[in-house]
C-alpha cells in the first residue's frame, strides 16, 4: 500500500515536472517568432504545443537513457527519483520567476545527482559521465551558438542587405515558422521522453513492469505528451519576454539567424550523439545575432544573469534534490516522507502564486 | 573537471559540423530570398534572362534549405 502511494506521487511529480519543462522551454521555440511578429503569441504557443504533443509520439529511444551514465542505476530508488524531480521543478519555477532561460534537462540531472548523493554518497555519481554529458555540452552550446548565429547574420546581411526590406522581412518571418516548428518537434520528442523514462523506471522499480525490457506503456506516452503540450500552451511568458526582447531588440533576419542556425546546431549535434541544451543554444544564438551587428546591442547585464543561472542550475537543483531526499527520509522509507514534502512544496507554491494571481501580476500572452 | 572524460575528437567534430550546419542553413535561406526577390524585380523590368538566372539560384537555395529541413526531421525521428 505504502509503495503504491509513493508510485502515484512519483508519477504525479514527473507529470508536474513535464508541465514545467513545457512552459519553461516554450521560449526556445517561439520567443523570436513572437518578438519579430512572425506569429501572434497565442498562435505561436498553440502551434508549439501541438508539435510538442506530436513529437512525444515519434520516438522512445531517449526514454531508456534518463541519467544513464551519470548516476549509478542501482542507487536510483523511487524516493531518489521523487527528490530529484522536486529539485528540478523548484529550480524551473525559480528561474521562471526571474525570467531566466535555463536548461530543464540539466535541472533534472542536477536534482537526481543531489538526491542520489544524499542517498548513497559520492559513489552514486559517475563524474566522468557528468563532465562528458552535462558540463562540457553546457559550456560548448552557448559559445558555439553565439559564434554561429553571429556569422550567420553577418553573411545574411551581406546577401540580402541591398534588397527591399518588405519582402525580406516577410520571408524571414516565414522562415521562423519553419525553424520554430523544428524546435518544437525536437523538444517534444526529446524532453517528453525524459518524463516517460522516469515514470517507466518507477513502474519497473515498483514491479509493475518487467526489468529486462524497457516498454513504455501507452498511458505513460499519452500523459507525458499531454503534460508537456499543456505546459507549452500555458507559455512561460516571463522567459519568452527575456529571450524575445530583453537580450536584444531583433529584426526578422536576426530572429531567423538565431533560431534557424540554432535548430541546425542542435540537430547536427544530436545526429553526432551530443546532447546540447536547446535553451543554451537559443539564448547564445540570440546574443550572437545581436553582438555581431553591434556589441552594445546586447544587454550584457541580462546576458550575465542568464549565464549565472546556467552555472547555478546543476548545483542548485542538486542541493534542493538532496534536501528533499533528506527531509523525506526523516519520515522513514515509506510514503509519509514524499507526502509531507509534496504537500509542503504545494503549500509554498499556492501561497506565493495565489497572492500574485490575486494582485494581478502574472504575465500572460496579452500582457 | 577531469579532461580524460572529454572526447576531444567528438567535440571537434561537433564544432565544425554545428558551425557548417548553422551557417549553411542561414546562407541557403538568404540566397533563396535573394533569388526570389531579384527574379521578381528583373521580371517586372522585362529582363527575362537575368530573372531566369535568379530563379535558378533561388530554386537551388530552396532545394538546399528543404534538404536541411528533411534531414532535421530525419534526425528527430531516428533519435
Amino acid at each position: 500500500m505504502s509503495s503504491d502511494v509513493v508510485l502515484v506521487i512519483v508519477v504525479a511529480t514527473a507529470l508536474v515536472f513535464d508541465f514545467t519543462n513545457g512552459f519553461h522551454d516554450t521560449a526556445n521555440a517561439i520567443a523570436t517568432s513572437v518578438s519579430t511578429r512572425a506569429m501572434s503569441p497565442r498562435s505561436a504557443v498553440l502551434l508549439s504545443a501541438v508539435l510538442n504533443f506530436a513529437g512525444a509520439f515519434i520516438s522512445l529511444k531517449v526514454a531508456a537513457t534518463v541519467a544513464q551514465g551519470i548516476v549509478e542505476s542501482d542507487d536510483v530508488t523511487t524516493t531518489v527519483v521523487f527528490a530529484g524531480l522536486i529539485g528540478a521543478i523548484a529550480w524551473n519555477l525559480a528561474t521562471w520567476y526571474f525570467g531566466l532561460p535555463s536548461s530543464s534537462s540539466h535541472a533534472l540531472i542536477g536534482g537526481l545527482v543531489g538526491a542520489a548523493f544524499a542517498a548513497s554518497g559520492a559513489s552514486a555519481i559517475q563524474v566522468d559521465g557528468l563532465v562528458q554529458k552535462v558540463i562540457v555540452p553546457g559550456i560548448v552550446a552557448p559559445i558555439l551558438a553565439f559564434t554561429v548565429a553571429g556569422l550567420a547574420i553577418l553573411i545574411a546581411y551581406r546577401i540580402v542587405g541591398r534588397l527591399r526590406p518588405g519582402p525580406v522581412n516577410r520571408a524571414y518571418r516565414l522562415g521562423q515558422l519553419v525553424s520554430g516548428s523544428m524546435f518544437s518537434l525536437a523538444h517534444g520528442t526529446n524532453d517528453a521522453q525524459k518524463t516517460m523514462g522516469i515514470i517507466t523506471l518507477a513502474l519497473v522499480a515498483h514491479g509493475d513492469l518487467p526489468a529486462d525490457s524497457f516498454d513504455v506503456p501507452t498511458w505513460v506516452i499519452v500523459s507525458s505528451a499531454t503534460a508537456i503540450a499543456l505546459g507549452t500552451y500555458t507559455g512561460g511568458w516571463r522567459i519568452i519576454r527575456t529571450v524575445g526582447s530583453r537580450i536584444i531588440k531583433m529584426d526578422p533576419a536576426q530572429g531567423f539567424s538565431a533560431q534557424g542556425s540554432g535548430a541546425a546546431v542542435v540537430l547536427a549535434a544530436s545526429h553526432l550523439g551530443y546532447p546540447l541544451s536547446t535553451t543554451h543554444v537559443m539564448s547564445g544564438g540570440v546574443m550572437g545575432a545581436g553582438a555581431a551587428t553591434r556589441l552594445s546591442a546586447v544587454r550584457w547585464g541580462v546576458a550575465g544573469n542568464i549565464a549565472v543561472a546556467w552555472v547555478l542550475t546543476l548545483p542548485a537543483a542538486a542541493l534542493i534534490g538532496a534536501v528533499a531526499y533528506g527531509v523525506s527520509s526523516i519520515f522513514g522509507s515509506g510514503a509519509l516522507g514524499p507526502v509531507v514534502v509534496s504537500l509542503s512544496i504545494l503549500g509554498v507554491v499556492l501561497a506565493f502564486f495565489g497572492r500574485r494571481v490575486a494582485r494581478g501580476q502574472v504575465l500572460t500572452a496579452d500582457a | 573537471m577531469t579532461t580524460a572524460a572529454i572526447d576531444w575528437g567528438q567535440l571537434f567534430e561537433l564544432v565544425w559540423a554545428g558551425a557548417l550546419a548553422g551557417v549553411g542553413v542561414s546562407i541557403a535561406f538568404a540566397t533563396l530570398i535573394l533569388g526570389a526577390t531579384r527574379a521578381a524585380d528583373h521580371r517586372r523590368a522585362d529582363r527575362g534572362r537575368v530573372a531566369s538566372a535568379y530563379v535558378v539560384l533561388g530554386a537551388l537555395a530552396a532545394f538546399a534549405f528543404a534538404g536541411s529541413v528533411v534531414f532535421g526531421v530525419y534526425v528527430i525521428v531516428s533519435k
